[in-house]
């Protein structure tokens, strides 16, 4: 039989997504809330719910996230 | 944008009853423009931050300083997330990668310095500029993906959704019944559903490099995966096929094809 979660995934659609725009304009903040340890979903939730069905913004998410923890240390002069 | 679930900005009013039949076209809508936080509140800029956007404004006395140390980390930025990618850019030799992130960071550095007046304190300053860096190689990567390799994404790869545990005869009919349903609903979606659906959620071809093929953007490409969705996933339901969310709820036709409701928050 198919593997209904992986069919699930595939045909994911949920309610309230955010879409593209909406997710790239305020991704910096989404990020800067994990990495304060907050959840950004109860803030974000229409992006929380974008990230998880876009594999583009996806990867943009998890690049961001990993620059802004490795590159964290770059400070003005 | 505000909290509690407004942060959406395209908008469209079709009924998800017409979604199944016809491609929509999405506009976005500008955004406000305030600078509130996370939370609602007017966002104080941290010190730091504050400082960067000073010292890039032209006239600022460290101004040529503080551009060269954004671009030099927009560099290592962008050379971080090319080799996060990598499996994207095989035939990319080294020079040709140094010369793509090198690129990224130029553009993503323009981007900055024309934008600075666009930061609103949402996140520190170098998380902000990050971002741009980010969009830059996704742009980069789907373009030299164009190019290199254009997708052949008319091929449904079947062979991603059986569960090969599944021996036993009678799953296997229940599998034929699921994938004759699954077939058929796609079928039935309109050309640019099926073609965008069949690339991006079947064959893995990166939504940009889809974007790119069908002269389109990526928001676009993926209001198109969207509606495709909603209707396999209506249509498998009206098959006696449902598909489970991932809460365990049975989504399909009756939920979903409300008038009025589409569901997406950017469709209201």
């Amino acid at each position: 039989m198919i593997d209904l979660r992986k069919l699930d995934e595939i045909l994911r659609a949920t309610d309230g997504d955010a879409g593209c725009v909406a997710g790239a304009e305020i991704l910096e903040a989404y990020v800067e809330l994990e990495l304060t340890g907050e959840d950004p979903a109860r803030v974000y939730p229409g992006t929380a719910i974008h990230l998880g069905s876009c594999p583009g913004c996806r990867a943009e998410h998890d690049g961001l996230l990993e620059a802004a923890r490795r590159f964290a240390d770059l400070r003005p002069e | 944008m505000g909290p509690g679930g407004a942060d959406e900005t395209v908008a469209s009013r079709d009924h998800f009853s017409d979604a199944c039949n016809r491609d929509r076209v999405v506009t976005a809508r500008p955004s406000s423009g305030q600078s509130f936080s996370a939370r609602g509140t007017p966002t104080p800029v941290d010190a730091e931050s504050r400082v960067w956007v000073e010292q890039l404004r032209a006239g600022h006395p460290r101004h040529h300083q503080a551009v060269a140390r954004l671009h030099d980390v927009l560099r290592r930025v962008a050379l971080f997330e090319l080799s996060r990618r990598r499996h994207q850019l095989r035939f990319v030799t080294g020079p040709e990668f140094e010369d793509l992130a090198q690129q990224a960071a130029d553009d993503a550095l323009v981007k900055v310095l024309d934008r600075l007046d666009d930061f609103r304190g949402l996140s520190r300053f170098t998380t902000w500029a990050y971002k741009f860096a980010m969009f830059e190689v996704s742009a980069k990567v789907a373009r030299h993906a164009w190019r290199r390799q254009p997708p052949e994404v008319e091929e449904i790869a079947w062979d991603r959704l059986p569960n090969p545990v599944a021996l036993r005869p009678e799953d296997r009919l229940e599998q034929r019944a699921q994938l004759d349903a699954l077939r058929q609903a796609i079928g039935e979606l309109t050309d640019r559903q099926r073609e965008v659906f069949v690339a991006v959620a079947l064959n893995d071809v990166p939504i940009d490099v889809v974007a790119l093929k069908l002269g389109s953007n990526r928001n676009a490409v993926y209001k198109n995966l969207f509606d495709a969705r909603r209707c396999l996933r209506a249509r498998m339901a009206a098959a006696e096929q449902p598909v489970s969310n991932g809460n365990g709820r049975e989504t399909g036709a009756k939920t979903d094809a409300r008038p009025g409701s589409s569901g997406a928050a950017w469709l209201r």
